[in-house]
């Protein structure tokens, strides 16, 4: 049986590929270089979290913030928007917002719908402009 | 289902052409039919797919690290394998068909002809069986899920790879030889209910072209009586399925080439039982007899065993198992503790259960056949309750996160363009609840089983009519552990962990 596919075009071949090398592995440089940096954030406020039971667990939790500036004091929002995801996609997000119980302290509860690793977004308006966003991340929420 | 169907039956003609013109055929459906049956369908199918790919590949690189909001990762992990799963079980290997990957490739080819066949040593499933494998184990160890620029590489990577070796090598060596995601399909395929096959098989008796596999060129003849450099008007089947001879869906990418070639209009796609080529013995085209191919039987333990292992991978228990083999071992880092527990699931597992019931099926019916003989018969019995986990588990990914796209797709445009053109995302869109979703899963792998057992009995009974309860009570027992391993899997809590914590 003949193969249907037509046999080898002209020497040109070669040619061809000399021009596409580089162009080729340009664009891998390119792809490979534009990585998003997720390893700092320029926000200078410090978040530490606590949770109500610890290690939180699958169900409503208690959610405790604890906002500071590289000074040490507490930074004060008001409110503290908070969105909850899973590492994996494909699973709806959940939101809750924290109240400032104390200068620099947010507290209220969050849901959390499945076992794994989770991160928080965190996010507010700081007085006088500019948002304030954070992730953290929420390694090991338990399964019920 | 029939067990014995000879493999040629379709020159035959008679009956068979009887039965062929009763089928249902999708490509006298109306609209539908007459869509594929345009010479430029697959090709319509391709272009959207491939630009949904390049708006991956863009937000994989440029959008949120974050997996969740991205389309990449998103796309990927929840619609892509949920979607080609459902087509599956549903129609057919629709998603070769319009696989996008080949299409970069088809367009280069007008320029750059493919120098080499494909290399005869390779010339088996071997390095698609690789290539899957080390995707599973990719997968894991370096949590794709959860990162959309990994995922972005692995999208590119294919494309690469499609385009290279396919620029290389003549016909479609990539497909058959090398794309692991299309061997899922091969696989997966065997349960679905259409099939591209020969309406009457006595017309194929009377074919003296064969242009469903030579293709056809211009008119017109070179000085050395060869095809030489004509050009193609059509091509044939580029995976070398001979149609009156090709069996089932196996190495079928419903390019539907054979469709446009055939001269006399008499390839359709036509309904058949699921599963049914699954219990045919002999030879078929291109492929050979399964009984005889190892590689076969190695793709379909992955296919079956990796089904059970992606799916352990996401429940709590793996992450006991992880930490436990660490403080035993003091390793520290995850990836030998990976790949001790593939080679446990996909070497050891297999090795025991289905060489122990092929050890018990041959001392029962006092077979003369070999042990790998026996393995290699009934191992691909275990296909339909493969598929049913891969059903179960991508299935409950994509029912229960099928709406999440939209409020990701409303911020990227949002963030792309600074407007909502396509509203505010509404983050509140998920997918079925989990309580809707579970029963379904079920459903999968009851129906995967019953499948087995089915095709279990089939090949039992070809292989000892006399004693076929005793050939096939090994098979349906592991078969129904099998089925019980993965129930337990579906009934441990999810705990979708990127994290290893050793020690």
């Amino acid at each position: 049986m003949p193969d249907p596919i037509p046999p080898n075009l002209p020497a040109s071949i070669s040619r061809r590929w000399g021009r596409l090398a580089p162009l080729l592995f340009g664009g891998a440089l390119m792809i490979l270089g534009c990585r998003p940096n997720t390893a700092g954030t320029a926000i200078d406020a410090q978040a530490t979290i606590e949770f109500d039971p610890s290690p939180p667990a699958v169900g409503r939790v208690g959610l405790k913030i604890v906002l500071t500036d590289t000074a040490g004091q507490p930074v004060r929002l008001g409110h503290l928007e908070v969105e909850g995801n899973m590492n994996h996609a494909g699973m709806r997000p959940v939101f809750t917002r924290l109240e400032e119980v104390e200068p620099g302290r947010y507290a209220g509860p969050i849901e959390f719908t499945m076992g794994g690793d989770w991160f928080l977004l965190l996010s507010g308006q700081i007085p006088g402009g500019g948002r304030f966003d954070k992730k953290v991340d929420v390694p090991g929420v338990k399964p019920k | 289902m029939t067990a014995t169907r000879p493999p040629a039956p379709k020159f035959s003609g008679g009956s068979a052409a009887a039965d062929g013109a009763a089928r249902f055929d999708l490509l006298r459906v109306p609209v539908v039919g007459r869509f594929l049956r345009w010479r430029g369908s697959r090709t319509a199918l391709q272009i959207p797919v491939l630009l949904l790919s390049v708006v991956m590949i863009a937000h994989a690189f440029f959008g949120p690290a974050l997996a969740p909001k991205n389309l990449a990762a998103l796309l990927t992990w929840v619609h892509f394998r949920g979607g080609i799963v459902l087509v599956l079980l549903f129609a057919g290997n629709f998603f070769c068909m319009a696989c996008p990957f080949m299409l970069p490739r088809q367009w280069a080819r007008r320029w750059v002809s493919p120098r080499w066949n494909w290399p005869r040593s390779l010339r088996n499933k071997g390095p698609a069986i690789l290539l899957f494998v080390g995707v599973l184990f990719f997968y894991e160890w370096l949590d794709l899920w959860a990162d959309p620029w990994a995922t972005g590489v692995l999208i590119v990577g294919y494309f690469a790879a499609a385009f290279l070796v396919d620029l290389l090598f003549r016909r479609a060596s990539f497909c058959k030889f090398v794309c692991p995601v299309g061997q899922f399909n091969f696989l997966g395929s065997t349960m679905s209910p259409l099939e591209v096959t020969v309406r009457d098989p006595g017309v194929c008796g009377d074919c003296h072209t064969k242009d469903c596999i030579r293709g056809r060129r211009a008119p017109g003849a070179n000085g050395d009586g060869s095809a030489g450099s004509r050009p193609i008007l059509q091509r044939g089947c580029e995976l070398d399925l001979f149609q009156p001879r090709k069996v089932g869906n196996l190495d079928c990418t419903f390019c539907l080439d054979c469709v446009y070639a055939c001269p006399h209009d008499n390839v359709g796609i036509l309904v058949r039982l699921p599963g049914e080529e699954l219990a045919v013995g002999g030879t078929r085209s291109s492929i050979g007899d399964l009984d005889r191919r190892k590689d076969w039987t190695i793709l379909t333990v992955v296919f079956v065993f990796g089904a059970l292992l992606n799916a352990f991978a996401m429940i709590s228990p793996v992450y006991s198992l992880q930490q436990a083999i660490a403080r035993a071992t003091g390793l520290t880092v995850e990836w030998p503790i990976l790949g001790f527990l593939f080679a446990l699931a996909l070497i050891v597992e297999p090795a025991v259960l289905l060489g122990g019931a092929a050890w018990l099926t041959r001392r029962a019916v006092s077979s003369s056949l070999s042990l790998g003989a026996i393995l290699k018969k009934f191992s691909r019995s275990l296909v339909p309750l493969g598929f049913g986990v891969w059903l179960a588990h991508y299935g409950f990914h994509f029912l229960t996160g099928a709406l999440t796209v939209i409020p990701v797709a409303q911020q990227a445009v949002r963030v792309a363009t600074g407007r909502e053109l396509l509203g505010a995302p509404r983050w509140q869109w998920g997918g079925l609840p989990e309580s809707v979703v579970f029963p379904m899963e079920l459903g999968f792998l009851g129906l995967g089983l019953l499948g087995t057992l089915m095709v279990g009995w089939r090949i039992a009974s070809e292989l000892a009519p006399e004693r076929t309860f005793r050939a096939f009570a090994p098979w349906a027992f592991v078969s129904v552990l099998l089925f019980a391993s993965a129930c337990w899997i579906l009934t441990q809590p999810m705990d979708m962990r990127g994290t290893f914590v050793a020690g």
